[in-house]
C-alpha cells in the first residue's frame, strides 16, 4: 500500500540524523566511542538471550556424544569456530503442556513459569531472568536492559494462540509476573535511545534538563490524579508515575554521558527491507551497547512464534510456521533445518564481532554469557522437551566451553536459568518450575 | 457401548478447549426467527427439555464441552447466565443438539430460545452491569491521529512509540495497553520531536534521513494508481518537510543480484515531482550506460546513483513527492500471454525496464525559516506582541491543552503551562516558549490516558452515567480513533449529549467526516483480517502474476467497499450480499470483469453472483489461504468466527498431518485429503463444522480467482452446515449464511461492541448485543443504526464505580 497513501498515513519525518548506509557507519563510529571503554581493572559480564521460534530439527541439532570434543552437527556447524567457549545443554524441559502451543514457548522461556490462559488484563507469567539480572547489575548503566525483536506484529490479526493474549508471544521479558515489556524492532529507535538526538553538548544538556522539569511537573500531579481515579485506574497511574521516576534516574545517567564529549555516530535509517540486514544491524547495536556499557543485559527475539516469515535467501519460500509443521516429510524437515542453520549463522557473526572487540584484558566475548535457543523443541508437534539450548562466551572466566552437557532427562529449564542467575550474582532459590540447580 | 464411549471422549477433547476459553472468544446468537413459530414455554417445560435433550452429555460427570447443565436451575435463569448464554448460542445457530441426536420439535426449540432470551434479558435489565473499565492509554494509531487532529501534523508513529499488544482481535483493548519505562521514555522523546516540528524550531530539528521503499514485489512496467498520468512505475509518498530549506533526494533503482541496474538497454527518463511539479529529471540507460554497467556493475551503479541524486529547495509542510519514469509507449513490452507477470521475480534478469527501488530523503540543509506550515497555523492562533506576550501564550496553550486533554481546563492546568512557556521563552523566542509548553502537554497523563473520573459522592459499586465530556471522548475514539473535534467538545461541555436528538446528529456528522475512515482501517481491518494481506505472499511458482499491484488493488477494493456501507448508510447485510464492488483494470482482469481500463478505481455492478459481498472478495479469499493452495479449513474457520460468530476451538496438540500430494502418486483433491482427516473422530468434531463451509468456496483459488478444476479434478463445492442446511458453491453458502440475517448482524455487533468498549465481552453483555440487533432490525440494519445502538447502549454510556473505592488512598 506504500504507493496509495495519499493522506493520514504513516509517513515519516521525525528522524534523527543519518543516512541509509547503516552498517558500515556503525562500524566506522566505533573508534569515536572507545573513549568510553572500561579498563581492565573491572571487567563486567554482559548477558544476552537470543530466541528463535518453532524449535529445531533435533536430529540435526543435538550432538551425538556427550562431554567435550563432540562433533558439530549440521545446524551448529557455523559455531564450530567458537567451540572453546560454547556449551550445548540437552534434556531441558519447559514443563507440562498446559495449553498455548506457541504462547508457552515464548511466555515461559526465561521464567519457566506457567502462563495464565487469558486475553484480558490479568496476564500473568513470571519475572524473567533477564530482568532479575537487570535489577542486580543494570542500575549501574543507562539502561538496565534492552529488549529487541524483528517482527512488526501489528500487521498480523488473529495470529496468536486462541485463549491467550498476544502479549505472551510478543515479548520474552517480564519485569514482574504481571508486567510484560515491549520489544523494539526498529534499529534506528534503538540507536536513538542509546545515544539520544544529535546536537551540541549544551543542546543535549538543555534537553535533558527540560525533560526533567516535565517529569517533575507530571509527578507533582500525582495527588490530583489519585484523588480523581478509581482503585484499578489508580494502580495503572501509579505504574505510570513509577516509570516517571525510573526515567528520571535514567536521565541522570545520560546527563553524565552528555558531559563526556563523545562524538555521536550517525544512526541507521530505519527498518531495513532484508531480514539479514535487520538482524545484522540489531546485533551490531547490541555489540555497541555492550562495548559502550550502555547496558549489560539484552534479550533479542530473532523471530517470533507463529512467524510467517519466509526465507527465500536460503531456499525456503514457505512461511516458517508452516514449514515447522513438517509432518516428518524429509524435504520439509530439510527446509526447516536450513532456517535453523541460517539463524545460527547470523548468531555466529555476532559472536565473531564480540570476539573481535577488545574489552579490558580480553574480548567482549570473554566477558559475555549468551544463551541461544528456543522454547519449543519439535515445532511439528509443539513439544517442549528437549529444548535446543546453547551457552556461549567466557562469562569472565566462570564458564568452560567445549562441552555437551546432558543433565537427567526432563530437567526443568528453570534449573538451567538458576545456573545463569548464579553467574550474575543474583541469589534465587527457584525459577518457576525448577527443581534444583544445573551444574553448568 | 465401547465405541460410543470413545466417540464421546473424542468429543470432550475437542470441545473441551472451547469450554475453558474465555467467554468472549465464543459468541452468542440471536435465535432464528424465520420460519419457526415459537410455542410458549413455561420455566418447568424448559427445564424438562434441557434435562431431556442436553443433560445426557452436559452433566457433572462427563462435562462435555466443559459444560454441566444438571446442576443448573433453568427456572432461575439469573443465577446461571453464563452457561445458559452458551446454551442459547448453540440453540440459536442450530448447532445443538448435534445432527443425528434427538432434537425437540421446531416449535419447542423456538420456544426454549424465546424463553431463555426473555429471562436472560430481564435478569440483565434488573441488574445493569456496564462491565469492568480500566484506565486506557492511547494506542499508537490513536496517538498518531490525535497529533494529526491536534496539530495538523502527520507523524510516523512506528518510529516514535513501541508496538501495542492486542487481545480479543483488536489492538485497542484497555486491558493489555500497559505502561512501561520504555513507553514513558518514548512519550518524552515523541513530545520533544513533535513539538519542534509543529512550531518549526530549526535548532531542535536535526538533519533527518527518511527512506521510502517500493515493495520488492511491485511490477513497474505500467502506470501505477495515484501517480501522474504519462508515468510508469515509481513511487508516491507524502512527506512532511519540517522547515523551508534544501533537501537531498536520492533515488535508487532495482538491481540484479550481481548489481547490474535493471533495464539499461534503452534510455529512460526519470522525473522527480514535488506537489505535482517537476523539480528534477535525469536519463538512465542507453548504449553508454549498458556497456559501462557490463564493464563494472558496481562502479557504474555508483555513477548512476550520483546522477539520480538531487538537491532541491522545498517549502515547509506536507507535500507529495513522486519519482517515476516517463511512459514511452503503452504497448505491452513482453509476455503478452501473461501481461501481469510479476516483473521482479527474476532477480538476475537485467532486461526490461528500470524500476525505482527506493527514495532516500535527507534534510533540512541551510534552513531559511519555519515557513508557513499547516501545523504552525493550527498552533499559533494569535500573533504575539513580543516574546513575552503571556496573554497570547495562554490563548495558544489553553486552546491546545483543552483539545489534547479533551476537557475544560482547570486554573492549575493553565498555570503549569504558562510556567513552561516562561522557561522556554527565556531561551530566546515566543515560539520556544510555546514549544516547551506543548512538550508538557504531550507528555501529560491527561493526554496519553483516557481519564474518566469516578464521582466522589457515589457509593462503591454504583452504576452511573459518565459525563457528557467523557462520552464525547468515548464517541470520538470509537468512530475516529482520535480526540473529539472542537464542535463535539463544545456540545459536550454544554451538556447537550444527553439529548438523544443531538447525540444522533453528532453520530451522523461524525460518520460523514473523512476521519470515520478509521472504522475501515482499524475496525474492519482487524475484524476481517485485512491487515494480514500486506504480509501475505502467495507462492510465486503457483501464482506468478500475483504482485503488489494486485495486492494493493484488493485492499483498496475492500476499503472502498466498506467505506460505501458507512457513507451511504447501507444495511450491514450488504457486506454479505451487495451486487456492486470497486475495481480497476488489474483487479477487473483478476475477476474476469470486462471493459474496465486504467489504474483508477470505479464502482461496477457485479454480474457474477458468486462475487457478491465479502465472500467473493480477493482480499478475504487470499488471507484465508496458504501460500500454495486454498485452505477450506481456514476459510471455514474465518466464516465461523467472523460471520457466524461460533469460532471453533484450537486444534488439539499433535494433530495428524494432512497428506500433501507428491510426485509419482495420483494427486488427490483437497476434499479427498480432508475427508481422510475427518475419519479421525477427534478431528471430525470440529472439522465437520469448518470444512463444508470452506468447500463451498473452493471455486475460488488461493488468490481469489475463479477456477473450475483443482488437482486435476472438477471442483465439488457441496457440503452441509451444522444446522443441516445443504449448500453447493459460494452463492448457496452466502444465501444460507444470511437466511437468518440476525446471525451475521449479531456477530458484527459483537465485534464492533468489543472494539467500541475496548474490552472483551462477557455473558452480561449479551443482552446488550441482542437489544442493539433488535433495535437495528427496525431500521433495516443500517450501519448508523448499529453504531447508534452501541453508542446509546448501557455499557457505552455507563460506568461502575470501583468496588473498593472506600479504602483510603495509599500514602
Amino acid at each position: 500500500m506504500f504507493i496509495l497513501k495519499k493522506s493520514l498515513s504513516r509517513r515519516t519525518f521525525l528522524r534523527g540524523t543519518g543516512t541509509a548506509l547503516a552498517l558500515p557507519l556503525l562500524d566506522a563510529m566505533v573508534p569515536a566511542l572507545t573513549a568510553q571503554l572500561r579498563t581492565a581493572a573491572a571487567p563486567v559480564t554482559r548477558f544476552g538471550f537470543m530466541y528463535v521460534p518453532h524449535g529445531v530439527i533435533l536430529d540435526k541439532w543435538t550432538p551425538a556424544t556427550e562431554g567435550s570434543d563432540f562433533e558439530f552437527t549440521p545446524i551448529m556447524k557455523p559455531l564450530e569456530a567458537f567451540r572453546s567457549q560454547l556449551t550445548v545443554v540437552g534434556n531441558l524441559d519447559l514443563g507440562p503442556d498446559q495449553g498455548g502451543q506457541h504462547s508457552a514457548p515464548s511466555g515461559m522461556w526465561l521464567n519457566n513459569t506457567p502462563h495464565k490462559r487469558t486475553e484480558a488484563e490479568d496476564v500473568r507469567a513470571g519475572t524473567t531472568v533477564d530482568q532479575m539480572i537487570a535489577r542486580q547489575i543494570g542500575q549501574q548503566t543507562t539502561f538496565p536492559s534492552l529488549e529487541l525483536a524483528t517482527e512488526d506484529l501489528t500487521s498480523l490479526v488473529g495470529a496468536c494462540d486462541s485463549g491467550f493474549s498476544c502479549t505472551y508471544i510478543n515479548t520474552l521479558c517480564w519485569s514482574t509476573p504481571t508486567t510484560p515489556l515491549p520489544m523494539e524492532i526498529n534499529p534506528r529507535v534503538v540507536f536513538e535511545r542509546m545515544f539520544g538526538d544529535p546536537g551540541t553538548k549544551e543542546q543535549r544538556l538543555a534537553r535533558i534538563s527540560e525533560d526533567r522539569s516535565i517529569l517533575d511537573s507530571i509527578a507533582g500531579e500525582e495527588a490530583r490524579l489519585r484523588q480523581e481515579l478509581g482503585t484499578r485506574d489508580r494502580a495503572r497511574i501509579t505504574e505510570y508515575l513509577e516509570n516517571v521516576r525510573e526515567i528520571e534516574r535514567r536521565i541522570q545517567g545520560s546527563e553524565k554521558q552528555a558531559q563526556s564529549s563523545v562524538d555521536i555516530p550517525e544512526s541507521p535509517a530505519g527498518v531495513p527491507n532484508s531480514y539479514e540486514e535487520h538482524v545484522g544491524l540489531m546485533f551490531d547495536l547490541m555489540a555497541l551497547a555492550y562495548q559502550t556499557d550502555i547496558t549489560r543485559v539484552i534479550t533479542f527475539m530473532m523471530a517470533r512464534e507463529l512467524s510467517f516469515r519466509s526465507y527465500p535467501q536460503v531456499g525456503v519460500p514457505d512461511p516458517h510456521h508452516s514449514i515447522s509443521h513438517h509432518q516428518n516429510d524429509v524435504e520439509k524437515m530439510e527446509r526447516h533445518a536450513r532456517i535453523n542453520t541460517y539463524h545460527v549463522t547470523l548468531f555466529s557473526r555476532f559472536l565473531e564481532k564480540l570476539r573481535q572487540t577488545p574489552d579490558g584484558d580480553g574480548s567482549l566475548l570473554d566477558h559475555s554469557l549468551l544463551v541461544y535457543g528456543s522454547g519449543m523443541a519439535n515445532g511439528n508437534q509443539h513439544t517442549h522437551n528437549p529444548l535446543p539450548t546453547l551457552v556461549v562466551g567466557g562469562a569472565n572466566g566462570s564458564l568452560k566451553g567445549n562441552r555437551h552437557l546432558l543433565p537427567p532427562k526432563n530437567t526443568p529449564m528453570g534449573n538451567f536459568l538458576l545456573a545463569v542467575l548464579d553467574r550474575a550474582g543474583v541469589r534465587a532459590d527457584a525459577v518457576g518450575l525448577s527443581t534444583g540447580r544445573l551444574d553448568l | 457401548m465401547r465405541t460410543a464411549a470413545l466417540v464421546l471422549i473424542g468429543l470432550a477433547v475437542c470441545v473441551g478447549t472451547l469450554g475453558t476459553a474465555p467467554y468472549a472468544a465464543q459468541q452468542t446468537q440471536i435465535p432464528p426467527v424465520a420460519g419457526a413459530a415459537a410455542r410458549s414455554i413455561t420455566p418447568l417445560e424448559a427445564k424438562a427439555a434441557v434435562d431431556k435433550y442436553c443433560v445426557g452429555c452436559h452433566n457433572e460427570r462427563t462435562r462435555t464441552g466443559n459444560l454441566a447443565l444438571d446442576g443448573i436451575d433453568v427456572t432461575r435463569v439469573a443465577a446461571s447466565a453464563e452457561p445458559l448464554e452458551k446454551v442459547l448460542r448453540k440453540l440459536g445457530t442450530g448447532s445443538m443438539p448435534p445432527q443425528g441426536m434427538p432434537r425437540p420439535d421446531t416449535a419447542t426449540h423456538a420456544g426454549i430460545i424465546a424463553f431463555l432470551t426473555r429471562e436472560l434479558d430481564a435478569a440483565a435489565a434488573a441488574k445493569p452491569d456496564p462491565g469492568r473499565a480500566i484506565l486506557r492509554r492511547l494506542n499508537r494509531t490513536e496517538y498518531a491521529n490525535a497529533i494529526r487532529d491536534l496539530l495538523d501534523l502527520n507523524i510516523n508513529v512506528s518510529t516514535l512509540l513501541p508496538v501495542d499488544n492486542s487481545s480479543y482481535g483488536f489492538d485497542n483493548i484497555g486491558d493489555v495497553l500497559g505502561v512501561s519505562p520504555v513507553l514513558m521514555e518514548r512519550y518524552l522523546t515523541a513530545a520533544r520531536r513533535i513539538s519542534a516540528v509543529a512550531v518549526g524550531d530549526a535548532a531542535e530539528i536535526p538533519v533527518i534521513a527518511e527512506t521510502y521503499r517500493v515493495r520488492p514485489d511491485t511490477a513497474q512496467d505500467k502506470h501505477l494508481d495515484g501517480l501522474p498520468l504519462g508515468t510508469r512505475g515509481g513511487l508516491l509518498v507524502t512527506h512532511t518537510f519540517p522547515l523551508d530549506a534544501e533537501y537531498t533526494f536520492f533515488i535508487r533503482l532495482l538491481t540484479t543480484t550481481v548489481s547490474n541496474i535493471r533495464g539499461l538497454e534503452y534510455p529512460h527518463d526519470l522525473v522527480l515531482l514535488v506537489d505535482g511539479e517537476e523539480v528534477a529529471r535525469a536519463t538512465v540507460g542507453g548504449k553508454d550506460d549498458i556497456e559501462k554497467s557490463f564493464e563494472n556493475a558496481t562502479t557504474h551503479m555508483e555513477a548512476i546513483n550520483a546522477r539520480l541524486t538531487f538537491r532541491v529547495a522545498v517549502k515547509a509542510g506536507p507535500r507529495t513527492v513522486a519519482a517515476a519514469f516517463v511512459q514511452k509507449t503503452s504497448a505491452i513490452p513482453n509476455a503478452t500471454l501473461q501481461p501481469y507477470l510479476q516483473t521482479t521475480s527474476d532477480t538476475v534478469d537485467y532486461t526490461g525496464v528500470p524500476h525505482v527501488e527506493s527514495l532516500l530523503l535527507t534534510g533540512p540543509f541551510n534552513p531559511t525559516g519555519p515557513g508557513d506550515t499547516p501545523s504552525r497555523r493550527r498552533v499559533l492562533v494569535c500573533r504575539p506582541t513580543g516574546p513575552d506576550d503571556a496573554k497570547c501564550a495562554t490563548t495558544v496553550l489553553s486552546t491546545l491543552a483543552q483539545r489534547a486533554y479533551r476537557r475544560p481546563l482547570t486554573d492549575g492546568d493553565v498555570r503549569t503551562l504558562v510556567e513552561f512557556f516562561d522557561t522556554g521563552r527565556r531561551k530566546g523566542s515566543f515560539d520556544a516558549g510555546i514549544e516547551l509548553g506543548l512538550r508538557r502537554i504531550l507528555a501529560s497523563p491527561d493526554f496519553v490516558f483516557r481519564v474518566e473520573r469516578d464521582p466522589a459522592e457515589l457509593a462503591p459499586g454504583a452504576v452511573y452515567r459518565i459525563s457528557d465530556v467523557e462520552l464525547a471522548s468515548r464517541l470520538s475514539f470509537f468512530l475516529w480513533s482520535s480526540i473529539p473535534d472542537a464542535e463535539l467538545l463544545e456540545v459536550a461541555a454544554r451538556g447537550r449529549l444527553k439529548d438523544g436528538a443531538e447525540l444522533d446528529r453528532q453520530i451522523r456528522r461524525m460518520l460523514a467526516d473523512p476521519k470515520a475512515r478509521a472504522l475501515v482501517d482499524n475496525f474492519a481491518g482487524q475484524w476481517l483480517y485485512l491487515r494480514n494481506l500486506r504480509g501475505h505472499v502467495p507462492d510465486q511458482t503457483e501464482f506468478p502474476d500475483f504482485d503488489n499491484t494486485l495486492r494493493s488493488a484488493m485492499l483498496r477494493e475492500m476499503e472502498l467497499f466498506f467505506d460505501s456501507i458507512i457513507r451511504e448508510d447501507r444495511s450491514v447485510l450488504d457486506l454479505m450480499t451487495a451486487d456492486y464492488t470497486f475495481v480497476n483494470e488489474r483487479l477487473a482482469r483478476h475477476y474476469d470483469i470486462p471493459n474496465v481500463y486504467g489504474s483508477h478505481f470505479r464502482r461496477v455492478t457485479l454480474t457474477q453472483n458468486e462475487r457478491r459481498g465479502l465472500l467473493g472478495k480477493g482480499a478475504i479469499l487470499a488471507v484465508t489461504s496458504y501460500a500454495t493452495r486454498t485452505s477450506p479449513v481456514v476459510r471455514g474457520k474465518w466464516i465461523l468466527e467472523n460471520v457466524v460468530g461460533t469460532p471453533p476451538p484450537p486444534p488439539p496438540p499433535d494433530v495428524p498431518a494432512l497428506e500433501e500430494n507428491s510426485p509419482g502418486k495420483k494427486p488427490r483433491s483437497m476434499r479427498e485429503r480432508l475427508e481422510e482427516h475427518r475419519r479421525n473422530p477427534v478431528c471430525a468434531q470440529c472439522h465437520r463444522l469448518m470444512d463444508p463451509i470452506g468447500f463451498a468456496l473452493e471455486p475460488f483459488d488461493a488468490v481469489g480467482a475463479s477456477r473450475n478444476r483443482e488437482s486435476g479434478s472438477p471442483i465439488d463445492g457441496s457440503g452441509q452446515l451444522a444446522d443441516g442446511t445443504r449448500v453447493s458453491g459460494p452463492v448457496s453458502l452466502r444465501e444460507a449464511l444470511v437466511s437468518d440475517p440476525n446471525i451475521f448482524v449479531t456477530t458484527m455487533t459483537e465485534k464492533m461492541l468489543t472494539y467500541a468498549l475496548g474490552r472483551g465481552l462477557g455473558a452480561t453483555d449479551m443482552p446488550t448485543v441482542r437489544a442493539i440487533v433488535r433495535s437495528a432490525a427496525g431500521s433495516d440494519f443500517r450501519f448508523s443504526s448499529i453504531v447508534g445502538g452501541i453508542v446509546t447502549s448501557m455499557p457505552f454510556q455507563m460506568r461502575m464505580k470501583s468496588e473498593d473505592e472506600g479504602l483510603s488512598p495509599k500514602p
